[in-house]
């Protein structure tokens, strides 16, 4: 894909910014795997012992918190970069906070990618060179849990949740505007009870970062904990934030095939060929 | 503080107005598991103070979903089956298994269910199989003449075999929700899986038998092969097939000896036809095929049958990979559904079909699709706990058991319900929300009682009962007023097939799936012929 096709989609939030963010995007990607390299050239040489363990825990390893960090960059800004262009599947973002919501999306896409990459390694290294790692499964784990939870986020900016339409759509609008503002009070209820029993437990194990109790030892409920209360939250948000950019539109009708998309569908007509001569 | 039975009432109404006010699902659940920890222990003990308390069993209960290594098969299936989309595969694919068939009455539609049960057995999921069989299948029969009704019918109705036949993500959350062994699952709902289809495929060819004009065969193409000179083709065919199964394994098992990884060792089970002692039989087998390809086939035949089929190659290696990695003990689920979408991925980049906007566009359909089914799953877990804890399965079930129905009658209501259910809600909203009421009943009623003919293992029970939810589901797709199936197909059928039209047309099929399920009902341990 040329950058003069990707420069004539629109922007949503970037504007010129884009191609800077590209570049600095790049710039992480390239730092991050010009250091890989160097650790892996210096652990084959003998010259340092640098392994999942040490990513895990750098302990004052500089090199290893930059490649952390230029990691966390590329992903960062990939993110931002890719949030400015709309997929035509998607739903418009409106407002800053759907841009946030994006991006989270964004991230989420990346890492289902890497939990293919990863799941691969661990294949290939277990059953083709019978060295299993230690790691792979619990590293799969911890970032699926993000995954799922800002799914949820994105999947509410986009609309996407599963309800049940039949007697809403009889509703005159300003009864279906109601029955909007009684969905989005009790998520927030929802949201406000599971912060208020929650809180301590996700507070105490963040602070001491608490780990799984394996090998590898990823702090799963040390982040997977808080992350859940905070992600709720932020799904209460994006609530009524859709609630807003709704406010004023007209009463929408709903069917089992708004989940079809017909840019979708024309996609894999073309993919299909001319399938009339077939 | 509110006796349970009350309680229980309450948050039925409460689902069902939650529901209708156009709630969603995941969020309604989550919401109602607050309900019932205040309706049970009152208001002011459990906000008593910030922080802790009852309230908690819902975090809990969410962070056991989110830890769970069994979910994450759930966007990687899906995510393979967004990439088989934009893949030629499904083309090529049809293309071979029509020249074997254009001949036949009824061929196309035939064909169309063999393909559909190739493509159930890559994919777990429904949705993308209809649509591509409808715009693969569908624009042929319409051409051919196809009765309109017999052309719909089987492409939605083999099209839903996506969740019957494994992998299967339906049987995955059963597993999930219930603990039953997923791969025990998939093994037992193979059987009653494969008897819908060729129920279907008995269906089509007795139509087309007893009207002809249903399904005109196409006119003859010009230097194609007669029907026996096809068979040979077809034998030449397999033969490749086999050879090329021989040379992989050859490959495999002379891989484990360089590395030792076949060494006999005590308590090791030796692994299947990877053994040194195995070598001389693959090996033979080998030079067996090449003499079937260059003797008795003759080395054109072989290659021209081997070009009328190669379509299928693809499938089957995919198919290999999924479903090999789950028998062949290589992998768990999800690590299979892994190496699926890697396939998958690996195929389509050979054929020059991936880029980097079917990577993404396939990733932000699994993003939207994973948000979506695992909060309600959340949801879910978050209210299982809650009424668990305040003690409600065994209520319903104390409910049921006392309610003196016979056994097949308790049976019978429960299919009532998810036929009825399976109307109006999505797949995952009753196996989540029912499944944990309805199973403990089950696993209460009287072993001798459940079926007609044989008898269950009790630790079977639950597998049965898996697989006889997973068929109900089948109806589900197809039952008007919003049967997923009807809304896919219409989305790639031409303007005028009506949604009427389409739902006329399931009718015969949905009758099939309810002969189906009665097989199951009827004899319970068809299941475990392969268990």
């Amino acid at each position: 894909m040329s950058n003069q096709v990707e420069d004539t989609r629109a922007s949503v939030w970037l504007g010129s910014a884009r191609n800077v963010m590209r570049l600095v995007a790049i710039g992480f990607s390239i730092a991050t795997l010009a250091i890989g390299a160097w650790l892996i050239v210096a652990n084959i040489t003998g010259g340092t012992q640098v392994g999942m363990n040490q990513l895990l825990r750098p302990e004052g390893n500089v090199l290893v918190k930059l490649l952390l960090g230029c990691f966390l960059g590329a992903i960062l800004c990939f993110a931002f970069y890719l949030s400015d262009t709309v997929n035509p599947i998607e739903v418009q973002p409106t407002g800053p906070f759907d841009v946030f919501s994006v991006i989270c999306g964004r991230v989420a896409m990346m890492a289902t990618a890497a939990i293919v990459i990863v799941m691969s390694y661990e294949v290939v290294s277990r059953y083709v060179f019978e060295r299993p790692t230690l790691w792979a499964n619990e590293l799969s784990l911890w970032i699926a849990g993000f995954v799922f939870l800002l799914a949820g986020l994105y999947a509410m900016q986009q609309r996407s949740h599963i309800r049940i339409y039949i007697i809403y759509d009889m509703f005159p609008r300003w009864m279906q505007k109601l029955a909007d503002c009684i969905s989005v009070f009790l998520i927030w209820v929802f949201a406000f009870a599971l912060v208020w029993g929650g809180f301590n437990e996700a507070k105490a194990k963040f602070l001491r970062m608490e780990t799984f109790g394996t090998a590898w030892d990823p702090p799963l409920p040390g982040t997977i904990k808080p992350a859940i209360l905070l992600i709720i939250c932020l799904v209460a948000l994006q609530a009524l934030s859709n609630l807003i950019a709704d406010w004023n539109k007209a009463p929408e009708h709903h069917s089992p095939a708004d989940d079809i998309d017909e840019d979708d569908i024309a996609k894999i007509r073309k993919t299909l060929g001319d399938i009339d001569n077939g | 503080m509110v006796d349970i039975g009350t309680l229980s009432l309450i948050i039925l109404l409460g689902m069902f107005a939650l529901l209708a006010i156009g709630m969603p699902l995941g969020f309604a659940s989550a919401f109602l598991a607050v309900t019932t920890l205040v309706l049970k222990f009152g208001f002011e003990p459990v906000f008593a103070d910030f922080g802790r308390g009852k309230l908690n069993v819902m975090g809990q209960a969410v962070y056991r979903q989110l830890t769970n290594y069994v979910l994450i098969s759930v966007p990687l299936f899906i995510f393979m089956a967004s990439l088989l989309e934009r893949t030629g595969i499904a083309k090529d694919m049809y293309d071979s298994l029509n020249v074997w068939l254009s001949r036949a009455r009824g061929g196309i539609a035939v064909v169309t269910s063999i393909m559909a049960v190739i493509m159930a057995a890559m994919s777990g999921i429904i949705g993308g199989e209809v649509v591509l069989l409808g715009l693969i299948a569908l624009p042929q029969m319409l051409k051919l003449g196809y009765n309109q009704n017999l052309a719909i019918g089987t492409i939605c109705a083999s099209g839903s075999l996506g969740t019957m036949i494994p992998p299967s993500i339906v049987l995955i959350f059963y597993g999930l929700v219930t603990e039953t062994s997923i791969k025990a699952l998939f093994t037992a709902a193979f059987l009653p899986g494969f008897v819908l289809a060729t129920f279907f495929i008995t269906y089509i060819i007795i139509r087309t038998r007893l009207h002809p004009e249903d399904a005109p065969l196409p006119d003859p193409v010009p230097g194609e092969p007669s029907s026996s000179a096809k068979r040979l083709l077809f034998l030449a065919f397999l033969s490749c097939l086999a050879l090329i199964t021989g040379i992989v394994l050859m490959l495999r098992a002379l891989f484990f000896t360089v590395t030792g990884q076949n060494a006999i060792r005590e308590g090791v089970d030796p692994i299947g036809l990877g053994m040194v002692s195995d070598l001389p039989y693959l090996a033979g087998s080998i030079i067996a095929m090449l003499v079937l390809m260059f003797f008795v086939f003759g080395r054109a035949r072989t290659r021209q049958g081997w070009n009328m089929g190669k379509g299928l190659v693809a499938p089957i290696i995919v198919i290999g990979v999924v479903l090999g990695s789950i028998y062949g003990g290589i992998t768990g689920i999800t690590e299979a559904a892994g190496m699926g979408v890697v396939a998958v991925f690996t195929i389509s980049l050979i054929r020059g079909e991936m880029t980097y906007g079917v990577i993404w566009d396939s990733l932000t359909r699994t993003l939207k699709s994973t948000g979506t089914i695992i909060w309600v799953t959340f949801g879910a877990a978050a209210l299982a706990a809650s009424y668990t804890l305040a003690g409600g399965p065994s209520y319903i079930a104390n409910l049921i058991v006392g309610a003196d129905l016979p056994t097949m009658g308790i049976i019978m209501v429960m299919m009532f319900i998810f036929l009825i259910m399976g109307m109006f809600m999505d797949w995952v909203g009753i196996v989540l929300l029912i499944m944990p009421v309805f199973l403990p009943i089950v696993r209460t009623l009287p072993l001798e009682e459940i079926g007609f003919i044989g008898q269950l293992a009790p630790n079977h029970v639950a597998i049965w009962f898996g697989v006889t939810f997973c068929m109900n589901m089948q109806v589900s797709f197809l039952s008007p007023p919003f049967g997923p199936a009807a809304f896919y197909l219409k989305s790639v059928a031409p303007a005028h097939i009506s949604l009427t039209d389409i739902f006329k047309g399931f009718l015969p099929f949905i009758g099939i799936q309810l002969l189906a399920l009665s097989v199951l009902l009827i004899w319970p341990s068809i299941i475990e012929v392969f268990l």
